[in-house]
């Protein structure tokens, strides 16, 4: 079997393909960017992006995604440097113990993609579910709302130099 | 940030001083003392007054420059740390108290997490609030000395007057008679025999200071942000397998008899191990260790199956064994006839439950073992370990890693020992992590409370007398050896922020110890959060009932000693950042509390509404304003006061754990709800400073107002005075179906 992460074809044995890909990626392919926190999908702690969409790891067998795209924390940076996100969660100091923060950074990754301008009630709705026990959600809030503000001048910037081109 | 594990260079002609320190040293000590003048109860009486607001234990930190730092030669400059991230940001706020007195340029400063083999030694541990008092003074002196020593050598090196050099990218530079450059690790190439300073290196007055106070960014976010920080959960080793142990039904549960032989036949089981005590699994992979684990055939007696109502009404004040903590003029007879208002108050049974679950790897060479793992306390993990496998302490390295989490419950062991133990019997490094319903049913509990309080008023609404009467569970004690109870009576965990801190002619406080079938011990703030609710709760009930705002009733109530000036100062910031006694649009209103822990006074205001329908209330804002003395890094200190709130605001509205048929009644987040971010409300932080250059306290204080703050908010709106936690929509509902609250 094989998997695609971080645009990357990684084959992964066969034997058991109900494994939750949670594993696959922390104990078989040693990304453990990604985290266990409740394995029941309660938390967000294990998001990845699926297809653009952000996906419980800990409750997705791999069968489910092996001609799928997956992206890990490790790959959602470009090689022009981090994703505004994680450049926001930076820049507002966001992360305290930090456990919860691959999950939420790859939630607001995918809202941001879906929602290039989400407003408080987005933000709230979509993060919702990412629990984070060191309670940085004031933060949470602030660097998402500046990340997409971060991303939506990068686009106009591209768009204006294809226009010019 | 580096996670090096190499040992700092250390033999170089210093004298290492390395103190062991014995929790409450000090205590037993000056208790013994005085337990043979006065007596048991009187000694009880002045080892409480001791610890209240006391800045956690001595730390014994080395003032030894190779104790703390490590020269490299590629002229790395590196700082070990033995106090455990866990998000509070102390690597970053210990960095910059080194800087500050080192000189080097903040980023020439590498932070490596020291481990029981390498490092100042830390026996205290990352707790109660404690490390940045602990270290801050030590460090400083250590770091100062180190620069001293090196200013010294380079002045001989290049023929200059020492107070002509200036630090400069790692090493010393000299102006005249032209510009040199030497580097701290030049200087080190060429000399073996350094000495200590006969003086003691005077320390920067802190009003110099230019690191210290600066909201520097923090040295673990980055790694944070891309998934690289390592983690005990994250920990990887070559051949590493996974292991995974039996836990018992019920609380008291004794295992008769348990076989292995269906296990060990699943697919990639290793081993099964079955000792005195202890039975677990290693397997290729965690489900399959799970799944043994399950398939092992274990008869239990199961004892007791304690419900709930057991242990609510075991935890209720009253009864022999009383143990005075607070005295003050004649409480006891003002209020045994002439009580103005009493009240009772309960907080129940909760669970720490940090988002990275308990998580270790051992790893065996010989008779040599070590462990990573995700702990607060790995020098005493260093010696449970040694223990529990019966080999010599000196034979165990404990690495601590990054925290997922802390809150009091990375302050076990059972981990370390369950991974070393597989480890050892499996003959390969071995990972075990816990599931998240292991995280909530098999470690230690917050304990429940009761409280119930009285007083009396005179005419002019100053309170003449006040009581409060306290029962818990164990925080500390359960810890503790038998002698240190004897001596200090009360538990000092479980009565943290229950002594009363207003000038009041008449008080006393009083403890009852009720030790539960379910273990209890260390949570963020220890009693703090509970003793403040009752505390606070029933000082805005005897506000009401004198017709005095709330927030003047408490500055009526200040004495004049500093602490008691920095608490009315903090009050009156909050009072003004949250517009107190301004209208609010209708369905709203605030409540404002506050206490003093570590000698850090935090007053908070909470807005709140209240959904009619349902009973569920809504915390919109918390407004905080703390004066925690110095403050090394402001931003983080907000950081503390913001995530204090949440926490805060969960165990006021939502988390409870409860035992059901023998039994911790908890599987997952399901059933244990914790605050998410569609419920947390907006935070505004103001920062004072006592003005004195000490620093203080800063992970825990602020939680203590926050239940109180909420309560008294939904008392303002609706007249329902909330006196149980957690405040749910049932128990609000009911509050307010039953008779409205005399007050």
């Amino acid at each position: 079997m094989n998997l695609t992460i971080n645009g990357v074809l990684t084959p992964i044995a066969d034997d058991d393909p109900n494994r939750m890909l949670l594993w696959v990626l922390r104990d078989e392919l040693e990304l453990t960017g990604t985290k266990y926190g409740c394995g029941a999908g309660l938390c967000g702690a294990c998001t990845v992006i699926v297809d653009g969409v952000a996906t419980r790891a800990c409750i997705t067998p791999v069968s489910l995604v092996a001609d799928r795209s997956i992206t890990t924390i490790e790959g959602l940076a470009s090689p022009d440097g981090l994703h505004p996100v994680q450049q926001a969660f930076i820049d507002h100091q966001v992360p305290q113990c930090g456990w919860c923060m691959s999950g939420q950074i790859m939630t607001a990754a995918a809202l941001l993609a879906a929602t290039p301008a989400p407003n408080a009630d987005d933000i709230d709705s979509a993060l919702g579910g990412n629990l984070c026990r060191c309670g940085c959600y004031v933060r949470i809030r602030r660097a998402v709302a500046a990340a997409a503000k971060t991303a939506a001048a990068k686009t106009a910037v591209t768009q204006t130099h294809e226009v010019s081109a | 940030m580096s996670e090096t594990t190499a040992k700092p260079a250390k033999s170089r002609g210093w004298r290492i001083s390395r103190r062991g320190f014995l929790i409450g040293a000090g205590v037993v000590g000056a208790g013994l003392a005085l337990g043979v003048t006065f007596g048991l109860p009187e000694l009880h009486l002045r080892v409480a007054g001791m610890l209240d607001n006391a800045a956690g234990p001595p730390s014994n930190m080395p003032t030894d420059p190779w104790a703390w730092f490590e020269i490299t030669p590629d002229n790395a400059v590196k700082l070990y740390i033995g106090k455990a991230e866990m998000g509070q940001g102390v690597h970053t706020a210990i960095a910059q108290i080194a800087v500050e007195e080192l000189g080097v340029a903040w980023g020439d400063l590498e932070v490596v997490q020291a481990t029981t083999a390498n490092g100042p030694a830390d026996p205290s541990g990352t707790s109660g609030s404690s490390s940045v008092t602990g270290v801050y003074t030590p460090l400083r002196q250590a770091a100062a000395t180190l620069r001293t020593m090196l200013q010294t050598e380079a002045a001989r090196v290049l023929n200059q007057p020492a107070d002509t050099l200036t630090v400069h990218e790692r090493g010393f530079l000299s102006q005249a008679p032209a510009a040199r450059h030497i580097t701290f690790a030049e200087l080190m190439a060429g000399k073996t025999d350094w000495e200590a300073p006969e003086e003691t290196i005077p320390l920067k007055d802190f009003r110099d200071f230019t690191v210290i106070g600066q909201p520097l960014p923090r040295v673990d976010i980055p790694a944070k942000v891309t998934g690289q920080a390592g983690y005990g959960y994250d920990v990887k080793r070559p051949g590493m397998k996974f292991g995974a142990v039996l836990r018992p039904p019920t609380l008291e549960a004794k295992l008769r008899s348990v076989d292995g032989s269906a296990a060990a036949t699943l697919p990639g089981v290793r081993q099964v191990i079955i000792e005195e005590g202890f039975t677990g699994v290693v397997a290729d992979s965690r489900a399959q260790a799970q799944a043994a684990v399950a398939a092992l055939q274990a008869d239990w007696d199961l004892g007791k199956l304690w419900q709930q109502d057991e242990l609510d009404a075991h935890v209720t004040v009253g009864g022999d064994n009383a143990i005075v903590i607070q005295r003050a003029g004649r409480a006891p007879d003002l209020l045994t006839d002439q009580i103005t208002h009493q009240a009772e108050y309960r907080t129940p049974l909760a669970v720490q439950t940090p988002l990275e679950a308990q998580a270790a790897l051992a790893e065996w060479e010989g008779d040599r073992v070590r462990v990573w793992v995700s702990t607060q306390m790995h020098a005493r993990v260093r010696d449970v370990v040694a223990d529990a496998v019966g080999i010599n302490a000196d034979n165990v390295e404990i690495i601590p890693t990054y925290l997922g989490g802390g809150f009091g419950r990375k302050s076990g062991f059972d981990v370390a020992v369950e991974a070393a133990k597989l480890a050892r019997a499996a003959g390969v490094p071995v990972h075990v992590g816990w599931s998240r319903a292991e995280e909530l049913r098999h470690g230690y509990f917050r304990p429940p409370t009761h409280h119930r309080l009285a007083a009396q008023l005179d005419d002019r609404g100053q309170i003449i007398a006040l009581r409060h009467e306290q029962a818990s569970g164990d925080v500390a004690f359960g810890f503790l050896p038998g002698f240190l109870q004897v001596v200090m009576g009360a538990d000092f965990g479980a009565t943290r922020g229950a002594r009363i801190h207003y000038a009041i002619p008449n008080i006393q406080t009083v403890t009852w110890r009720r030790p539960l079938p379910v273990v209890t011990g260390w949570w963020r703030g220890l009693g703090l959060l509970a003793n403040t609710y009752a505390v606070e709760s029933f000082m805005d009930e005897l506000a009401h009932q004198a017709g005095i705002d709330p927030l003047q009733f408490r500055l009526n109530h200040l004495g004049d000693d500093p602490r008691s000036r920095r608490m009315a100062a903090v009050l009156e910031a909050a009072a003004a950042r949250a517009d107190w006694g301004t209208p609010l649009p209708p369905g709203r209103a605030r409540g404002i509390a506050c206490c003093s822990d570590v000698d850090t006074v935090v007053a908070e205001i909470a807005e709140v509404s209240l959904d009619d329908a349902t009973g569920q209330i809504r915390v919109h804002q918390v407004t905080a304003a703390m004066d925690c003395g110095l403050v090394i890094n402001p931003d983080g200190a907000r950081a503390q006061v913001e995530g204090n709130i949440m926490w805060g605001v969960g165990s006021t509205l939502l988390e409870e754990a409860r035992i059901v048929d023998g039994a911790v009644a908890l599987d997952n987040f399901n059933n244990y709800p914790v605050l998410s971010l569609r419920a947390a409300p907006h935070v505004e932080t103001v920062l004072l400073e006592a003005g004195d250059g000490q620093p203080r306290g800063v992970g825990e204080p602020p939680i203590g107002p926050v239940a109180a703050a909420i309560g008294n908010a939904v008392f303002a709106l609706t007249g329902t005075r909330l006196r149980e936690l957690p405040m749910t929509p049932a128990r609000v509902q009911a509050a307010r179906a039953a008779a409205p609250t005399a007050a």
